[in-house]
């Protein structure tokens, strides 16, 4: 019957309809991502994310960090960091990508370890040391930042954390890396996947210590009771003992951005990445021509244009630099940065042997350490000076230069020479090198007054929160209150964070 | 309800028949002989009277004093015809006005207007082919109340923007779905610019063939679209291609446009100092490097001075830099169709092919079309249609747009007026390029490339293969009873290529992305129905029926970076290289039904009915809510075959409906429900890297579900004076609840956004269509029509129920102190910016170096235009016609990024204050602190009123009368000649056009270095034989 044909192909496409229902359940379980990861995996994240990418190793290390300390200098339009303009996405950079990048991870593999059952204590004490370097970069940046809340968008549900006063979270990051460490027992923790010390326990114990020595040292002139007690705990605890103990992620050169140097990916013209624009500033070339300083070959090459090394003064553009005292105004008069040292393969540089030394070296002074400064200095400035061996064999230094040197320049007891030398040794770990002057005002830097700057000619004292928080996050507000600040963000790079006295 | 009641008691009031003493009879025909079905027959000046049965027979006994009798018939002219001694009359009514239209409604059920009790508007295909755009649907601007077309400045195959009675989700998705023959087709915008530049790969209703469409069916409301259920709150465009028609032999119809297109050039930039700082001109080739963008230089004085390149020339403004750039583009389409069909079956097959080149230099499109389309009645009972469209596109050079990198524009815009684009053309044929192949820079700004590099190096090239069918079975089962079933499916590939050269100032080894993304929806559909009067007052037409839609998107892809062998630009020849891996899938189950009952083919009542289950939001453990039902009930009443109106009025109808349904956003979004963890890049030294996912970047959500718009709408049609004047009003309050918000939260939280199922916001308007022909003579004919639409927005919660002036950021411009932010109590995508700080009397505040000082960040107005009004007329005498339509909108704001760098870099007309004299404390030379400082602090100053009135479109045809054709062997033949945005009437924005903007999607009211709006000129000619 020709009717019951006609239903047949309606009915066929009924089939159609119905074959095609298999698996709607399951449908919404994303076959490309995972409901859960592996620690070990989580943690390579986030070490190579701390070391930065390209956005915020330009904008908030480099431009910023390394011209307004006077390592660098440049003349191109966009390299402002050394004229105390303000550029609102270069000074938020660092805030702008770490909670991001590198916190929201952290946040969830502690919680993933602090509450997995069986999960590894070694990993969490690593772990928790990890959020201390990401978090002390933060607030000695950028003053009081979220802390406690922070990163806790999915495990807590908050939105808009509270920024926290800077003085709670040293005491909390101190506590926190007194507790890491006592978390570190045998075995090794996530292993190969430890990109800093393949799980060295020793090492990672004598990296905690170091670190606490550095938290401890920032509050000498804020807290100096708190910062001596640490201090004591720390050498107690035992800090790095050698070049070998040197806090660094070795980088690859590709295949993709996250294995590359930040640094690297933004001057390495060899793989590249074209900035050509900074310069050694002239303050780093004179001091280290002074001194006879090896290091001067190690971080520079001579000018294209020939000659000896020869500094860019900070604070100049293209105008202005055909005013040069020193004459000559081209950019290629200039020394440059040793390529070598700047590559995408090159190591990041978290926490040196020779930083730890002249702390020490500057905690004897004060009475709050055993121990003769000066060894520690000269330890410190042997280690500063052959470090950079882990940037290329070639760079290495053999002890009869060191020993010249220190024969040249002779530990003078002051706080001053130990500012320089922890300065030097800080190269290009700019971040560091910028909370460390603040501190101690060393070493002594001549800012400049270039027209149009936002800080009265002074250098400043911090970089200014992201722009994007003003009328987004309720909780910005108090914050600015409590640190004597404006949403005028352009005009805040002058006020001090709370261990800067 | 009560609206019902009334109508019912019109209806009642009707048919009370008062004492009778005569009676008359007799017949209603049409013209055509065929006897006509429900005509008013009213005895004159009462209330007295019948309709006509199913032979158009009636009979009405009416009083002594009658001396007439009205007949009405919608679509037919009204008759009033003397009584005098007769019992009998037979009228024949003639055909009059086309209201008895039969249109095409939701899910290709064909209705009767005039049942409808929600605003629909038909717009012929032809109004679309005759003053083309690139982007078929952005002929749809001004022409139809309501409907919001936005211009987006991103070059040929760029997406547009289409919005019905407003914004109504947040943050979500806010264009209609799309619906060709049956087939819901995909309107994914494959890729936007946004703060930090990027192109624009397009969208899936760009690569429609005009010459195929014969009419675009727009169904506004909710009620109108609420059988498509979770996807039907957008609205939704129906489109219908042409079919074959019953003819002898084999009809040929041929359609050739050519097409010259030219950039609209609003800049009025300062010619009066040249580039240099502080006042004075560059000395060396690194400062004139290092000031390239900048013209804070020494007045023009015609002096030799030092350029980018080392060479020094003339000290004097060169003329406009964009006419020198941009070039003519031009498009060429042609359209071959064959035709053919008799009593049982008809086809068309059309191929087509559109060859352009854009005003853009070395960026241009080509698009191949072919169509077939068969309709069959197998037997009485069994009919069947088939249709199958296969489109090839391929773009080539997709300008970049927004941020620096790459963007030709950017610098096309920002050169100061003492540099010749020309000369940064370099020294040799390949172009921007130093004589080592390399980019020639004119600026220290890595990142601000050389236009002709932007243009002719890099390379961003799409190609789109997309095939769109579908098949349908009929089957009359007995009765008014019938059965339906259809699949459809649309499926494409779109391969896109991407390539930054090797030599590029910023990126010197250069970098290069591939992917292939394959895209498929089929949708599988049963409808069983039942359609007949039955009695001869009642009419039923009733179905059920079930939908299943499966989407499934994969996109495979490479990419990476430095080039081994220099300017070889393959994938094979990079360095580094990573993979690209993206899949989302997700099924939709739907039943759906629809009743409607009509009383005396003048009172309509309807009901619609729709319940979908999303795969999108059922967990594993299938425990969550996964479903919503939808509905819609309406009611019209044609009150002029229901109660007696004067006699002007050839008809009139009263419609109001309710109708609730969803949004697409969350429904189609997959994965959402919980925190995924990805592996990340290749590892490192051997170990893999993995963490929570950042695409997307936002806290998960397990409570999804859809978003729900609720709209109540009620409208009046009539026509008056014989057809010369008719209106169609309407008028809708639409709230969105529940929407689902990407809201920004603070970036210290881990996360950019959240997703929240919070929002709420309304849009009450009206719309309203005059059109008439005011002139109507034996040869000459003026028709006008008028549509004005008036929406107002308002974004009422967000993320707490209260109204407490709650905001989220959606969009952010590039000079980083604009935000597009809905706030709760103002309309949707409000500019957010600073104001200068100001004193109590008003005056601006500097501090102490004399500078203006930054002040509140508040909201400077809506970038979405509230009100908009089109006006076409049309003049025809004999066989030639002319027709313009005026196209204004009226109400947003724009934020002109391109205004803030031009007076970052000195070239706006305004920063010539004070360069001699100095600004206040500011020095002459450092007038530039000024400005720079206002710049990107003061967002103020570059937000502006956007109101424009364009003369969109001009239309000259004439079609050479079939005696003039003598013995040529066709049947036709047309010519036209057509302009498209012609003519910018009105605008107060500076050197841009009030309609520019860089993306298509919810952040509207930004725009920064877009490709300029072009106007064109269009020479048509259609043929048939």
């Amino acid at each position: 019957m020709k009717f019951s044909k006609y239903i047949l192909l309606i009915a066929a496409l009924m089939i159609v309809h119905t074959s095609c229902d298999d698996g709607f359940d399951e449908l919404n379980v994303n076959p490309t991502a995972g409901s859960e990861i592996d620690p070990n995996f989580q943690f390579t994240w986030v070490q190579l994310r701390t070391s930065g990418g390209r956005y915020e190793n330009w904008r908030a290390n480099l431009i910023y960090s390394s011209m307004m300390m006077q390592h660098l200098a440049s003349t191109c339009s966009y390299w402002t960091g050394d004229k105390y303009t303000y550029n609102g996405s270069y000074s938020s950079s660092l805030f702008d990508r770490a909670y991001n990048e590198q916190v929201k991870d952290m946040q969830d593999l502690i919680n993933t370890l602090e509450t997995k059952e069986g999960s590894d204590p070694t990993m969490l004490g690593m772990a928790k040391i990890w959020r201390v370097v990401i978090f002390h970069r933060l607030t000695d940046l950028y003053g009081d930042v979220p802390y406690f809340q922070a990163g806790k968008g999915f495990l807590e549900a908050i939105d808009f954390p509270e920024y926290d006063a800077q003085q709670d979270i040293y005491m909390d990051m101190l506590n926190e890396l007194e507790e890491g460490i006592g978390l570190l027992s045998s075995g090794t923790g996530f292993g190969g996947a430890d990109l800093i010390y393949a799980g060295d326990v020793d090492k990672w114990t004598r990296f905690g210590y170091s670190l606490m020595l550095r938290l401890a040292m920032r509050l000498s002139q804020a807290d100096e009771s708190t910062a001596k007690s640490w201090v004591t705990k720390a050498v107690n605890g035992g800090v790095m003992e050698s070049n070998d103990d040197i806090a660094f992620i070795q980088h690859e050169s590709g295949p993709e951005g996250i294995n590359r140097n930040g640094i690297g990916e933004v001057l390495d013209q060899a793989n590249g990445f074209g900035d050509d624009c900074p310069r050694l500033s002239k303050t780093m070339v004179d001091w280290m021509l002074a001194t006879g300083d090896p290091r001067l070959d190690i971080f520079g090459k001579t000018p294209k244009d020939g000659g000896g090394h020869n500094g860019l003064p900070n604070g100049l553009d293209e105008t202005t630099i055909q005013d040069n005292p020193t004459g000559t105004s081209a950019d290629s008069s200039f020394s440059y940065i040793n390529p070598v040292i700047v590559t995408v393969a090159s190591p990041m540089i978290f926490q040196t042997y020779a930083e730890t030394q002249f702390l020490l070296a500057e905690a004897a002074k004060r009475g709050w350490a055993s121990g003769s400064a000066e060894e520690y200095y000269n330890n410190g400035v042997r280690a500063g000076i052959q470090q950079w061996v882990i940037y290329d064999a070639s760079l290495e230094v053999d002890d009869a230069d060191v020993d010249t040197y220190l024969v040249a320049n002779p530990f003078d007891d002051s706080f001053e020479q130990i500012g320089w030398q922890y300065w030097a040794a800080t190269f290009l770990n700019e971040y560091e090198t910028f909370a460390n002057w603040r501190r101690t005002g060393y070493p002594t830097l001549t800012p400049v007054n270039y027209p149009g700057n936002v800080t009265g000619g002074q250098i400043p004292s911090r970089m200014v929160y992201a722009e994007s928080e003003i009328g987004l996050n309720p909780n910005l507000d108090a914050a600015l209150s409590r640190q004597g600040m404006t949403t005028d963000f352009s005009t805040q790079m002058t006020v001090p964070v709370w261990w800067d006295k | 309800m009560k609206l019902h009641l009334l109508c019912l008691l019109f209806l009642l009031s009707g048919s009370i028949t008062v004492v009778a003493q005569q009676r008359v009879a007799g017949n209603v025909t049409g013209t055509d002989g065929e006897p006509l079905i429900g005509v008013a027959v009213l005895e004159t000046g009462t209330t007295n009277g019948t309709i006509t049965d199913i032979d158009g027979n009636y009979v009405l006994n009416v009083s002594d004093e009658a001396a007439s009798l009205t007949f009405s018939y919608t679509g037919y002219a009204r008759q009033v015809v003397e009584i005098g001694a007769q019992t009998t009359l037979n009228v024949v009514l003639e055909a009059g006005v086309a209201l008895d239209e039969v249109v095409v409604t939701a899910l290709g059920i064909e209705r009767d207007k005039k049942a409808l009790a929600y605003s629909v508007t038909e717009v012929e295909g032809e109004n679309f082919s005759q003053a083309r755009a690139m982007n078929v649907i952005q002929s749809l601007s001004g022409k139809v109340a309501g409907v919001n077309v936005a211009s987006t400045a991103t070059g040929p195959g760029g997406a547009t923007r289409v919005v019905i009675r407003g914004n109504s989700s947040i943050s979500g998705n806010n264009q209609p779905l799309y619906v060709v023959d049956g087939v819901p087709i995909d309107n994914t915008n494959l890729g936007s610019a946004g703060m930090w530049g990027g192109q624009d790969w397009g969208d899936g209703i760009s690569s429609l063939n005009p010459d195929d469409i014969e009419s675009y069916t727009v169904l506004k409301g909710n009620s109108a679209a609420a059988l498509y259920g979770f996807r039907a709150s957008n609205g939704v465009i129906l489109i219908t291609t042409k079919s074959g028609k019953k003819r002898q032999g084999i009809g040929v119809e041929f359609s050739s446009q050519v097409r010259a297109e030219s950039i609209v050039n609003h800049v009025d930039f300062q010619e009066e100092y040249g580039h240099g700082r502080d006042g004075a001109a560059p000395t060396t080739q690194a400062e004139a490097l290092a000031n390239g963008l900048y013209a804070w230089g020494a007045r023009l004085d015609g002096s030799s001075v030092m350029q980018f390149d080392g060479q020094s020339r003339p000290y004097s403004a060169v003329g406009d830099n964009l006419d020198r750039f941009y070039e003519t583009g031009v498009t060429y389409s042609n359209t071959l169709a064959l035709t053919g069909g008799n009593e049982n079956y008809n086809f068309r097959f059309s191929g087509s092919a559109l060859n352009n080149d854009d005003v853009t230099p070395n960026a241009g499109l080509d698009r191949y079309t072919f169509s077939m389309k068969t309709n069959a009645r197998f037997s009485d009972k069994l009919s069947g249609s088939a249709g199958v469209t296969y489109i090839n596109e391929q773009v080539d050079n997709r300008p970049r747009l927004s941020d620096s990198p790459g963007n030709a524009n950017y610098t096309a815009w920002s050169l100061p007026p003492s540099i010749n684009i020309e000369d940064l053309r370099g020294p040799t044929d390949k172009l921007g390029a130093n004589e080592d192949g390399t980019e020639l820079q004119f600026n220290d700004n890595a990142f601000v490339t050389n236009p002709w590099w932007g243009a002719y190096q890099f390379d961003a090239d799409s190609r789109k293969n997309r095939m769109i069918g579908n098949i349908q079975l009929r089957y009359d089962i007995f009765g008014g009873f019938y059965t339906r079933g259809r699949i459809s499916v649309d499926r494409y590939n779109f391969r896109r290529t991407n390539i930054t050269p090797y030599g590029t100032a910023y990126s010197a080894f250069g970098q290069m992305d591939e992917r292939s993304t394959n895209f498929q929806e089929l949708n599988t559909e049963v409808i069983l129905g039942y359609d007949k009067d039955v009695t001869e007052s009642i009419g039923l037409n009733i179905f059920v029926g079930g939908n299943q839609l499966r989407n499934k998107r994969e996109t495979l892809g490479i990419e990476g970076d430095n080039f081994s062998v220099p300017f070889l630009h393959t994938i094979k020849n990079l360095a580094n290289q990573r993979s690209i891996y993206e899949f989302k899938e997700f099924q939709t189950n739907s039943i759906f039904s629809s009743a409607e009952i009509a009383i005396n083919r003048a009172i309509y009542l309807t009901a619609t009915g729709r319940q979908d289950w999303f795969s999108t939001l059922t967990n594993i453990d299938n425990t969550s809510d996964n479903d919503k039902f939808y509905y819609s009930v309406g009611a019209s009443a044609v009150l002029s075959d229901i109660i007696n109106l004067p006699s002007q009025v050839d008809y009139a109808k009263v419609r109001v409906s309710y109708g609730e349904v969803g949004g697409v956003g969350a429904a189609e979004e997959p994965y959402l429900l919980g925190l995924n963890y990805v592996i990340h890049g290749q590892g490192h030294g051997g170990n893999p890297l993995g963490g929570i996912t950042t695409d997307p970047n936002s806290i998960p959500n397990a409570t999804l579900t859809p978003l729900t718009s609720q709209e109540f709408e009620v409208g009046l049609d009539f026509v008056l004076f014989q057809n010369r004047l008719g209106a169609d009003f309407a008028f809708y309050n639409r709230q969105t609840i529940d929407d689902i918000l990407n809201a920004k939260v603070s970036s210290t939280s881990g996360y950019a956004e959240k997703v929240v199922n919070i929002g709420k916001m309304e849009n009450i308007g009206v719309e309203l269509l005059l059109y008439g022909t005011p002139v109507k003579t034996a040869d000459f004919r003026w028709d006008v029509s008028v549509n004005y639409a008036q929406n107002n927005n308002e974004v009422v919660s967000l993320l707490t129920a209260e109204d407490d002036g709650e905001s989220i950021r959606v969009e952010e411009s590039r000079t980083q102190n604009a935000y597009i932010e809905h706030i709760e109590g103002l309309p949707y995508s409000q500019i957010m910016g600073y104001l200068y700080d100001r004193d109590d009397a008003g005056n601006i505040v500097l501090d102490d170096d004399g500078l203006p000082v930054r002040g509140e960040l508040v909201a400077l107005g809506t970038g979405v235009h509230p009100t908009s009004i089109g006006i076409s007329n049309t003049l025809s005498y004999k066989n030639l016609s002319l027709s313009f339509l005026i196209d204004s909108k009226s109400g947003g704001y724009i934020y002109g990024a391109t205004n803030a760098y031009a007076y970052f870099r000195g070239l706006h007309q305004n920063t010539l204050v004070g360069r001699e004299s100095g600004i206040g404390n500011v020095s002459a030379e450092n007038v530039e602190d000024y400005y720079q400082r206002v710049a990107f602090n003061i967002t103020e100053e570059f937000v502006q009123k956007a109101d424009f009135i364009k003369l969109r479109e001009l239309v000259l045809s004439y079609n050479i009368p079939k005696s003039k054709l003598g013995n040529l062997p066709f049947e036709s033949v047309s010519l036209g000649l057509a302009g498209r945005n012609l003519a910018l009437l009105s605008s107060s924005v500076d050197n841009i056009d009030p309609e520019s903007t860089y993306t298509a999607g919810n952040g509207q009211g930004l725009e920064m270095f877009g490709v300029p709006q072009t106007r064109s000129f269009q020479f048509n000619l259609g043929i048939k034989f």
